[in-house]
């Protein structure tokens, strides 16, 4: 899933080696610095800005950023014994796999604070970095007088013609989608009857076109390319915000997390713990969601959230907010990954 | 003895005896392929038999499963395609280049390189904006009032012909032009004095004679797009995907570096087994 992104992923490298190039020799040799891996783009300058920056100037420890997020460079640097990432922002599903996989370092929970951190995000070998949600958005100019309410919307090609759109990758969201859509209660999705789920989504199969980075989903529903789709919602508020003529309807809206996990082998462990309790803290959650609106994974950090963004977190649409289950698609991610493939090549 | 074989006329037809000291200009290149080529094309063949499991389990089920067969009959299928319309587009491009006056034909040459030696992602890009529904092309069409519905001309195998063909039009034309170039004008007059007519000189004297330029570029079209990523990734729909596409999505999604791996082995040996049939059929000399 390194194809995440992609766009920003690209930026956000070419940013990182040239920070890299302009450091003083003196600062890389210095005795404590940290790694700190991301997707780029403007996720990872808030994650600079609200966690990195703050925690040099508090221990005195670099911080250096390097990205994108790649899973197969973080397997291979773990198998070869040279771990070269000490914080990691990955999928919360991929988390929960990695962990299964002892790909990483139990968190140190008396340095992090527990107390206040959302259970569905943090857990024994990652803490949460931030929330979002899945919503339904719609381009008003494609729907016209029909407004989308819900997931069985999408599938309605009569009332909805035009084009839907979804994320491209084996990834926790569609499937779900498709059960919500054909009936199935949210308490009774997992474990996901996938032979239901791929069957509802052939009854629109010639209609989906699918985003492979936030960027290409915005563009697809501002020009009308989609007039309607599943999107990440701190992408659909950026495009209203730029004037487009979209709408979002949050019914049934599901919840995920990326994860901060810190890699087996890492040499600076204590200082990377130091680094979550940072990140995690009630501060440095609402600074990040005040730079981003992104949820944050701390219940403590609302009302430090500026009040015009807290109205547009997926933490104010909670009551019939889904959050999916990571630890059910940690488990299955292989399998559901080969049949989704399978599925979008047939 | 040796001075005897060094005057047989025929010398050159027969294997060659390598003087392994006159090798030594090459040697920089040669270290170069070796660390940079051969070292990590035998890791990628190790892997491809090692994991998850020693054997050749990787391959059984890559060339025994029904999406993976379809990905690689995809492949073919779309580098053909792309092959054959490339050709027949290049073919009167290149005759054209051939006859013009050099002064005019400097400005068609100087349009081919220029779009050439622009980049790949924002050629494709610039497609993706002419091609979508709501694109220059299907909205211009919509506004004269000849479609009402618009045309489906991205994220399918349409889509990937017209980027892949557009990439790939220099390829064939340069060689072709070389080619047709090279034959003489006083043949296809000797061809019209005898009384063959234009259709016959085309397709007897010609078309032949040009065969070589023709092989050159169809082969150099076809093995580049046996590998092509973005431009399928990006124009074609997820029914279109190629196998570079499949790599990429079993090394860096699913983790199963073995499955990819075997898979680009596999691309490789059926490159070389075109490369091998096209220096039979041609003669490595005659590539140009």
């Amino acid at each position: 899933m390194i194809t995440r992104r992609h766009l920003l992923q690209t930026a956000g490298l070419g940013a990182g080696a040239l920070a890299l190039g302009a450091m003083p020799a003196s600062r890389l040799l210095a005795a404590g610095n940290l790694t700190f891996v991301s997707w780029g783009g403007t996720t990872q300058d808030g994650q600079k800005a609200s966690w990195a920056d703050p925690f040099t100037q508090k221990t005195g420890i670099d911080v250096l950023q390097d990205g994108p997020t790649d899973y197969g460079k973080l397997k291979a640097m773990i198998d070869a014994g040279n771990t070269v990432w000490d914080v990691v922002d990955v999928e919360g599903d991929y988390a929960y796999q990695a962990a299964e996989n002892g790909l990483l370092e139990p968190i140190d929970y008396s340095i992090v604070k527990k107390d206040n951190l959302d259970p569905r995000f943090s857990f024994d070998y990652g803490v949460g970095s931030f929330y979002y949600s899945f919503v339904l958005g719609y381009n008003k100019d494609a729907v016209g007088s029909n407004t989308p309410e819900g997931w069985a919307d999408i599938f309605d090609t009569k009332r909805f013609p035009g084009k839907r759109s979804f994320w491209k990758w084996s990834s926790p969201g569609v499937l779900e989608m498709a059960l919500l859509a054909d009936g199935v209660a949210p308490d009774k999705l997992y474990p996901l009857d996938l032979d239901r789920a791929f069957a509802k989504l052939d009854t629109i199969k010639k209609d989906i076109l699918w985003w492979a980075s936030g960027a290409e989903s915005q563009q697809q529903l501002a020009s009308g390319e989609v007039a309607l789709g599943k999107f990440w919602n701190g992408r659909m508020y950026a495009l209203e915000q730029s004037g487009a003529n979209t709408g979002i309807s949050w019914k049934q809206n599901m919840a995920l997390a990326d994860i901060l996990v810190v890699p087996k082998g890492t040499k600076n462990k204590e200082a990377a713990m130091k680094f979550l309790a940072l990140a995690a803290s009630p501060e440095g959650q609402a600074a990040f969601a005040n730079a981003t609106a992104y949820a944050p994974t701390n219940t403590a950090s609302i009302p430090l959230v500026d009040k015009k963004i807290q109205s547009i977190l997926p933490s104010e649409h909670t009551e019939s907010q889904i959050t999916l289950d990571m630890r059910y698609w940690a488990k299955n991610r292989d399998e559901i990954g080969k049949r989704w493939y399978a599925w979008q090549a047939a | 003895m040796f001075e005897a074989i060094s005057n047989n006329p025929y010398r050159s037809l027969r294997a060659p005896r390598v003087d392994l000291r006159r090798l030594r200009p090459a040697l920089p290149a040669l270290i170069f392929l070796f660390v940079f080529m051969v070292v990590p094309l035998s890791s990628l063949l190790l892997l491809s038999v090692t994991k998850p499991e020693i054997g050749l389990g990787n391959y059984i089920s890559l060339l025994g499963d029904a999406t993976y067969g379809r990905v690689l009959l995809n492949t073919f299928t779309i580098a053909a395609i792309v092959t054959l319309v490339t050709l027949i587009i290049a073919y009167p491009v290149a005759w054209l280049l051939a006859i013009l006056p050099s002064r005019v034909s400097q400005i068609f040459f100087a349009i081919i390189l220029l779009s050439m030696w622009t980049n790949l992602l924002a050629r494709t890009y610039g497609w993706m904006v002419l091609l979508q529904r709501t694109g220059v092309i299907n909205r211009m069409l919509m506004e004269i009032g000849l479609i009402h519905q618009p045309l489906p001309l991205i994220n399918n195998l349409v889509g990937v012909t017209i980027g892949m063909t557009y990439i790939m039009l220099p390829y064939v034309i340069l060689p072709l032009h070389a080619t047709i170039s090279g034959i003489d004008p006083a043949i296809m007059q000797a061809a019209a004095i005898t009384g063959a007519k234009p259709r016959q000189i085309f397709w007897h004297v010609m078309l032949p004679l040009s065969l070589p330029g023709i092989g050159a570029g169809c082969m150099m079209v076809f093995v580049m797009a046996l590998g092509y990523y973005v431009t399928p990734a990006l124009l074609g729909g997820t029914a279109n995907m190629m196998l570079a596409e499949m790599i990429a999505q079993q090394v860096q999604s699913l983790l199963n570096w073995g499955l990819g791996s075997a898979a680009a082995f596999i691309l490789l040996a059926v490159t070389l087994i075109f490369y091998a049939i096209y220096v039979r059929a041609i003669g490595l000399g005659r590539v140009r």
